[in-house]
């Protein structure tokens, strides 16, 4: 993997701050993201009061102990790193960024440092260091990749996560986030993208009537159906942009005859929670979680998107009850499963472009789905070309990490996060590249126009649609003349 | 002299080992102990077992890396770890000694190979050193420790070596081996407190890692509450 270094007018672009001077002033926070207006005062004993507390109650200390027990500084890490490959700059390398708090944590926090502080003093923390933080944490994508490289184990996207968990303690979180957030659990709709019921009802009317118009089939959106076997939970901005991954969702289960259902009390799986506080996370999946017990659904569904999938997949038997608590699946795992059982048919002729399949990190970095989205491309796209490299190993769009949904640092996203993903697209020069993740699809988009890579993106079941092939039964009128 | 050789070969030996054995299990057990409290507060307690146990015979033997991934650096970070390894704990003369010392021996490198590793280890003991040196990633991130590590590993293999197969005089023989002996010793007492512990703790790595994303089970309340924000908005 060779990555170029970007050009100084490109770090211009990329790092200029998008916030007034006074702003900055009044914030004490020079970061290129935007931060409500918050408690200045005091700030490191704030942060390290937070981070006490955190620790008395997480289980994160016992990975920090180990991790500085562990620490070789060998520099591996660095070569794996799209962030560092790209700007080049010291202070990107994943084990600097992780130093960054795990020497808070070693002078604070352990018998050794305090020791060591008594002795030759060690400097209580400062104001720049919470500013660096709240500086490198975001330049991160937490796209774990340094993971795979390191000998010690240091898990550097757990090191994000938890200095972006203490510093939004503080107050010290990316607005776009903490906003959408605030309405999700406590606005009006209910949902990050603040649509009302009405405006929902009224997308899925009109897919269901675009799905006739295309296919000549009738084709349903059950909404609030007790007792279904799936309570299907996408991105809600899949309802504003991604109408034809829906209407694929749906081609799928008429087609295979599932029972699933969406529901107009709670329709949203975005949970920021896992970009920058556990409390949030938490409070996300336990309202996803009382929504399938309110509708007694067997299980939950999430759409195409990687950190939802990874949050309710993972986070709900934490917050649930364990092995006991319903179970969680992606959308591609139901449309695997019908393929596999030969339910679904999807037409080969259909598709003939080349097209690739980007792995959104969240889903694949564990190796959860890495084969199954590919057995379904397979299954019926002639012209698969891989990237390299793919699978668990694969590079991360670019704007992971929630940092795409931070929509005044686009230009960093993509000269610096996505710099290699973009030449990656590039290089396999397929005409469509599958990204079934609501994050990755928007980051993707706004990467290959801005470096310019003619490339479409899309997701797997908008692939789907064009090529599923419907029962005799339910086609109720003649498939409209196929436009050239 | 000779009585001093006999004192750092005799009773500091014995009490520079038990400090690093001692050391050594203090740190294994704590971190232990610390996954332990970990998963017992974990919400969730299905782990990837499998996963973490192929990814940590992966790191423990890690041989395919040579292939795939920094080809030069691997291969290098393999053969120095192979003789630092195996060379202490089966050379002929160690063995003997503790034969000598508590009747317990076991199987010993052959001369040849023992000679072979001791030199692989100085040479790729060096060459990691200088691969810091000449890195900018590494020499950014590098402690002083980092530096001191592979110099001070090196030095009883020198010495040692010097003393098993150089024909020099009986004096500067006992310099070689006090060296050998001290610098040995030094390294006992330094293990457990430095970044070599990981020779015990490299096995938990993987498990820890994935240990760690279990987190406990409704914390939100409990940090509310004690920092005076429960009930408080986003
Ligand atoms: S998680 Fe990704 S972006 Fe963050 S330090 Fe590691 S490799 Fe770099
Ligand atoms: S690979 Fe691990 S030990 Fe090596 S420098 Fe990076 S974080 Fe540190």
């Amino acid at each position: 993997m060779r990555i170029g270094l970007i050009t100084p007018e490109e770090r211009e672009k990329a790092f200029k701050t998008p916030k007034k001077p006074d702003v900055i002033e009044k914030q004490k926070l020079n970061v290129r993201y935007h931060v409500e207006d918050y408690e200045v005062g005091s700030r490191p004993r704030r942060f390290l009061e937070a981070f006490a507390v955190i620790l008395k109650h997480t289980n994160y200390r016992f990975a920090l102990e180990h991790f500085i027990r562990m620490s070789a500084k060998c520099a591996r890490c660095a070569v794996q790193c799209p962030v560092y490959l790209a700007t080049g700059d010291k202070c990107d390398i994943p084990c600097h960024r992780s130093e960054l708090l795990l020497s808070v944590y070693r002078r604070h926090f352990t018998m050794g440092g305090m020791f060591r502080g008594r002795l030759f003093g060690n400097g209580y923390l400062t104001d720049d260091e919470i500013e660096e933080m709240a500086e490198s944490f975001w330049n991160c994508t937490a796209c774990r990749r340094c993971t795979l490289e390191c000998p010690a184990g240091i898990d550097h996207a757990l090191l994000t996560h938890l200095g972006r968990f203490i510093l939004s303690e503080i107050g010290i979180a990316p607005r776009a986030l903490v906003v959408s957030t605030r309405e999700q659990l406590e606005g009006a709709t209910g949902n990050t993208s603040a649509l009302p019921v009405p405006a929902l009802q009224d997308t899925l009317e009109f897919l269901e009537e675009d799905i006739f118009d295309d296919k000549g089939v009738e084709v349903k959106f059950p909404l609030d159906v007790e007792r279904s076997e799936y309570l299907f939970t996408p991105a809600v901005s899949d309802f504003l942009m991604e109408a034809e991954t829906l209407m694929g969702i749906a081609a799928v289960f008429k087609a295979t005859g599932g029972s699933w259902t969406i529901s107009t009390n709670y329709y949203d799986a975005i949970n920021y929670g896992l970009f920058y506080n556990d409390r949030i996370l938490e409070r996300v999946i336990r309202k996803l979680y009382a929504e399938a017990e309110r509708l007694k659904t067997d299980s939950i569904l999430i759409g195409e998107c990687g950190h939802a999938s990874r949050t309710a997949r993972y986070f709900v038997p934490i917050h649930c009850g364990g092995s006991k608590a319903k179970p969680v699946y992606n959308i591609m795992e139901y449309t695997h499963k019908m393929l596999e059982e030969g339910k679904l048919k999807l037409d080969p002729n259909v598709v003939t472009e080349t097209v690739t399949y980007h792995d959104p990190c969240n889903i694949a970095r564990q190796g959860w789905l890495v084969d199954k989205p590919r057995e379904i491309v397979r299954a019926f796209c002639k012209n698969y070309v891989e990237m390299k490299p793919n699978k668990t190993e694969n590079l991360c769009c670019g704007g992971g990490g929630g940092s795409v949904s931070i929509d005044e640092i686009r230009p960093y996203r993509t000269t610096v996060g996505g710099r290699a993903k973009a030449d990656q697209i590039r290089e396999t020069g397929a005409k469509y590249v599958i990204a079934p993740c609501a994050n990755c699809k928007k980051q993707l988009r706004e990467l290959l126009e801005d470096q310019e890579v003619d490339c479409e993106v899309i997701g797997l079941h908008d692939l789907i649609y064009k090529a599923i092939i419907f029962n005799d039964k339910d086609i109720n009128k003649p498939k409209p003349d196929k436009e050239d | 002299m000779q009585q001093l050789l006999d004192f750092v070969s005799g009773p500091l030996f014995r009490l520079t080992f038990l400090i690093m054995i001692l050391g050594l299990l203090r740190t294994f057990v704590l971190d232990l102990w610390g996954a332990w409290d970990a998963y017992r507060r974990a919400g969730d307690k299905k782990l990837a077992w499998g996963d973490a146990f192929s990814k940590t015979i992966q790191w423990l033997f890690p041989v395919r890396r040579v292939f795939t991934r920094r080809p030069l650096y691997s291969l290098f970070s393999i053969l120095f770890h192979v003789g630092l390894i195996l060379v202490p704990i089966f050379y002929l003369g160690h063995v003997q000694l503790w034969e000598e010392s508590t009747g317990l021996s076991w199987w010993t490198l052959p001369h040849f190979w023992a000679d072979l590793l001791t030199l692989t280890t100085i040479i790729f003991g060096l060459l990691l050193f200088l691969g810091r040196l000449i890195s900018s990633e590494a020499r950014y991130l590098s402690r002083s420790q980092d530096y001191l590590w592979p110099i001070l590993l090196v030095v009883p293999f020198v010495s040692g070596y010097f003393c098993a197969n150089l024909n020099i005089s009986p004096a500067s023989y006992q310099v070689f081996m006090l060296i050998h002996i001290l610098s040995g010793e030094l390294i006992f007492v330094l293990i457990p407190f430095t970044k070599i512990a990981h020779c015990v703790l490299m096995p938990l790595s993987q498990f820890i890692i994935s240990l760690a994303w279990k987190f406990p089970a409704r914390i939100d309340d409990k940090i509310g509450a004690t920092m005076d924000k429960k009930g408080v908005g986003v």
